[in-house]
Parts: structure tokens; sequence; C-alpha cells
């Protein structure tokens, strides 16, 4: 898809889309917006819909940002005391390392 | 503008992919030389049908250009597209290659074979086992011809609804299931601890986004990564669940299958393809690979169904699992060929050609000729210590 050639008020549309999309625990679709309408947004002369845009893109960015800091911490969290953790550690756990670290 | 009337069919009538039990379709090209009666510009045909295992390659070119244009055009084209649907195949024959290399789940053998392929090759006898080998590629042809019998008629009688869902349904497959088998493995692989929460979230993510990109809009480059990476996760099921023999010879008839249903009048794709065009309609976009041409004067994107190259990657992963690595390249270069010679027969003839036979013949021609030629001779100069 290219974004050159849709009129300016569909690209708003898609980017609308996109942004509300990444509530459904999709940071990975944030990060598409982000990626995608960024020229759109910061680096393309200005248009009517270019403010709005500009805001989801930046929503879209914070919202990303605070997944990826809750999946560090929390992946951290996992990886430090899964071994203490038992049984619960083993209930959480999708694949098991072998062996005796 | 007919350039932005093709690449808005592209998006509009999206792909979609077929489920991995579902045929391997042949491969078809309309004729893009039909032009109306009233001699308005061509409609451009957005052909393409997937298949797991066959290409389409679908030429697109505006109209109203003179012989000698034309001419000088579509020979450029032919060394574009060479290039351009070179690097998706490679890049996923690197994806499917580096994880057999890696996750030795793929490569395991194990008694556990696809229903469309029930004889065991376990057998002690040769001849029991090419029997065998044999009976599984008819039963394994048939299924495909009678899919695409039905796809066709389905599409005949307009249930564009069934078709939709089916595709989807076998996307959502692919995206989620395989990739969860994929990512549990490559865990394995690695001794690698993981949490069901955070797979839960990668694969959520992973899959969610590949349907939006594929069945929706989506920018083209990461379309482009999903319907690689799709296509190297089918490569993996096959290699693992495919038994060796009955893949060559399933290579062999699909192949020949492919070039009898594209060229013979009764093929089920010409009717398909026949179909559409008189409803003036694409034809139900299957998953489409659009390499598009962005520095061409003339856009013309030219979409082909990927994972044809499925079948090759297959193929020399299978060599690497033999660690026979002149076979690989020696594949890898005569496929190269195929596919050059096959689009230049494209721009020649302009009509409808099927895209994998040449490839194919070459392949297995110069994969079994390396076994008896190459190899010898290579093991010759290393016995004499002679290098070149």
């Amino acid at each position: 898809m290219n974004l050159e050639r849709l009129p300016n008020e569909e690209k708003l549309s898609l980017c609308r889309k996109y942004y509300l999309g990444g509530f459904a625990f999709l940071p990975f679709l944030w990060l598409v917006n982000v990626v995608w309408f960024f020229r759109e947004a910061f680096l393309k002369p200005a248009y009517t819909e270019q403010l709005q845009i500009k805001a989801y893109v930046k929503r879209s960015a914070l919202g990303l940002l605070l997944w990826v800091a809750v999946l560090t911490t929390w992946i951290t969290i996992y990886q430090h005391f899964r071994a203490e953790w038992g049984e619960v550690g083993d209930y959480l756990s999708f694949t098991i390392p072998l062996g005796i670290p | 503008m007919n350039a932005s009337d093709s690449d808005e069919d592209i998006y509009n009538e999206r792909s979609a992919l077929v489920r991995s039990e579902s045929p391997a379709l042949p491969s078809y090209i309309p004729d893009s030389d039909l032009t109306p009666p009233n001699g308005t510009p061509t409609k451009r045909l957005k052909v393409s049908f997937r298949s797991e295992s066959l290409q389409c390659f679908v030429p697109t070119r505006p109209a109203a250009l003179t012989p000698s244009e034309e001419e000088e055009l579509t020979l450029k084209y032919g060394a574009k597209h060479v290039i351009m649907l070179f690097i998706p195949v490679t890049l996923c024959m690197v994806v499917v290659v580096a994880t057999i290399k890696s996750v030795s789940f793929y490569t395991e053998k194990t008694d556990q074979q696809l229903i469309y392929t029930p004889f065991t090759e376990n057998t002690s006898s040769v001849g029991r086992r090419l029997l065998n080998s044999v009976l599984n590629t008819i039963i394994m042809i048939s299924v495909i011809v009678v899919m695409t019998i039905f796809l066709v008629v389905l599409y005949k009688y307009r249930c564009y609804k069934f078709i939709h869902g089916w595709l989807i349904l076998s996307s959502l497959m692919l995206l989620f299931w395989f990739s969860f088998m994929y990512l549990g493995e490559v865990f394995k692989t690695y001794n690698l601890a993981m949490d069901y929460p955070t797979v839960g979230v990668i694969i959520w993510n992973f899959g969610a986004v590949g349907m939006i990109c594929i069945h929706w809009k989506g920018p083209l480059q990461l379309q482009q990564a999903y319907l690689i990476l799709i296509s190297a996760l089918m490569a993996l099921v096959f290699i693992k669940y495919l038994p060796e023999w009955s893949a060559w010879v399933i290579l062999g008839a699909i192949s020949v299958y492919d070039l009898v249903a594209v060229l013979s009048p009764k093929g089920p794709l010409r009717m398909l393809v026949e179909t559409a065009q008189e409803r003036n309609e694409p034809i139900f976009p299957a998953l489409i690979y659009s390499c598009e041409c962005v520095h061409c004067s003339r856009s013309a994107p030219i979409n082909n169904g990927s994972a044809a190259c499925l079948m090759f990657v297959i193929v020399s992963s299978d060599q690497k699992r033999h660690k026979l690595r002149n076979k690989t390249l020696a594949c890898f270069v005569f496929w190269t060929d195929g596919l050059c010679l096959t689009l230049l027969l494209l721009a020649i003839f302009k009509k409808a050609l099927p895209a994998l036979p040449i490839s194919i013949t070459f392949g297995l021609v110069f994969y079994f000729s390396t076994d008896f030629l190459v190899q010898p001779f290579m093991d010759n100069l290393a016995a004499h210590q002679f290098y070149i």
C-alpha cells in the first residue's frame, strides 16, 4: 500500500484505525503506525489533516514506550526469579531450560 | 490513470492466504493482450492465484505504446523482475536453511505424516519405497486437482464469502499456530526459559498484525516480509512431514500438472480466468507478492503468487540436510536460470505461462546429475589434491 497515492482523509482514517487497534494489546501495531506515518506526520509540508495524524503518531509512540517498559520489567523479573518461584515459575513457563545453570 | 487504477486494484481485492491443507494450484497468467472491442486501454487483470507450491506471473502494462517501446520495456522488465523476485525467494531460503541448520526439530524424522501422504517410506525394499512414493504423489495431486476445481466452481457460482472465509481461516492457522510451534522449537533449541504471558503477547502481535497487513491495508514491505516468513514456515512443515522420495515425485508431478492446467483449454484455472474476464473483475486474489517497480516510469507491478519458491526451498533445504553444498548451490543457480528463462519467455510470448516447469526441470536434472557427474569429479580432484 502506497501512502503517496491516498487522499489525505484516507491517510488520517488509516492512522486513526491503527492507533485504535493498538489498544487491543497490540504494541506492534503502534510501532507500525509510528514508522509508517512518521514521514507523513513530521517530514511532509503541512496540510489540514497533518495535525491530527501527528497527534496519533505521538500517542502511538507513547503507548509503545509504555508497553516496552512493562514488558522489559516483566521479562527481567521472570528470568531472574523463575527458579526461585518453584511451582508457580514452572506453571508460568512455556519452555523450561534443561541442565544445571 | 491506469497506473493508480492498477495499484488500487491490488489493494482493494486484497490478498488472502490459502490454508496449508488446501491444494497447490497451478499457475496461470492471463493473456495480457486482450483489449475490449472498443479499443479502450486494457484493464489490467491482477490474476494471481496462490498456491503453496505454484507460482503465477502476472505482467501488467498500461496500454497504448508503440511496438518498439513495448519490446524494449518488456525486456527491461524481464531483467528487473528477475531481480525483484530473486530477493524474496532468496530470503525465504535463507530463513529456512538457517532454521534447519539450528533447530533440529524440523529434521528429526518422525513417523507422523500428512494425511495426504499416507504411505510410509519406511519400507525395506527400494521397489516398495518407490511404489509408495508414487502412490503418495497420486493422492496429493488428486487432492490438488479436486480442490482447484472446487475453488473454480465456488468462484463461478459467486460464493465469494465462502472463499474469503476459507482463506482467512488458513491464514489464521499459519500466522498463529505454526509460528507458535516454531517459536517453541527455537526456544528449546537455545535452551531459553520463556513464560506464557510473553509468548502470548508475541504471538498475538505477530499474528494480528500479519492478518491486518495481508487481508486489509498495511505497508508494502511489511506485507512482503510476512509473506516470506509464512512461506518459510510452510516449507518447514513440509520438510518435516513430507517423506523424501514422495517430495521428489510430487515436485515432478506438479510441474507437469502446471503445464497441463495452464496450457490446455479445459484447465480449471483457464476457466477461472475466463470467468473473471467475462465479469471484468480481478480474480480472487490469493497470496500476491507484489513487486512494485517504484523506479519505473510506468508503474507496473508484477504479482507473483508467492511460495512457489516453497518447493525449491524444500528441495534446497533437503540438500542442506545431507550436507552437500555443491548440490544446493547448483540447484539454486539453475533455479535462477529457470526463473530468468521463464520471465524471458513471458515477455516474448506475452501469454499465460506456467511458472514452475522450467525451474523445476532444471533443478531436478541438475540435482541428480551432480550426484552422478560432479561429485565423483570433485572426489577425484580431492583424491589427487588438485585444487581448482
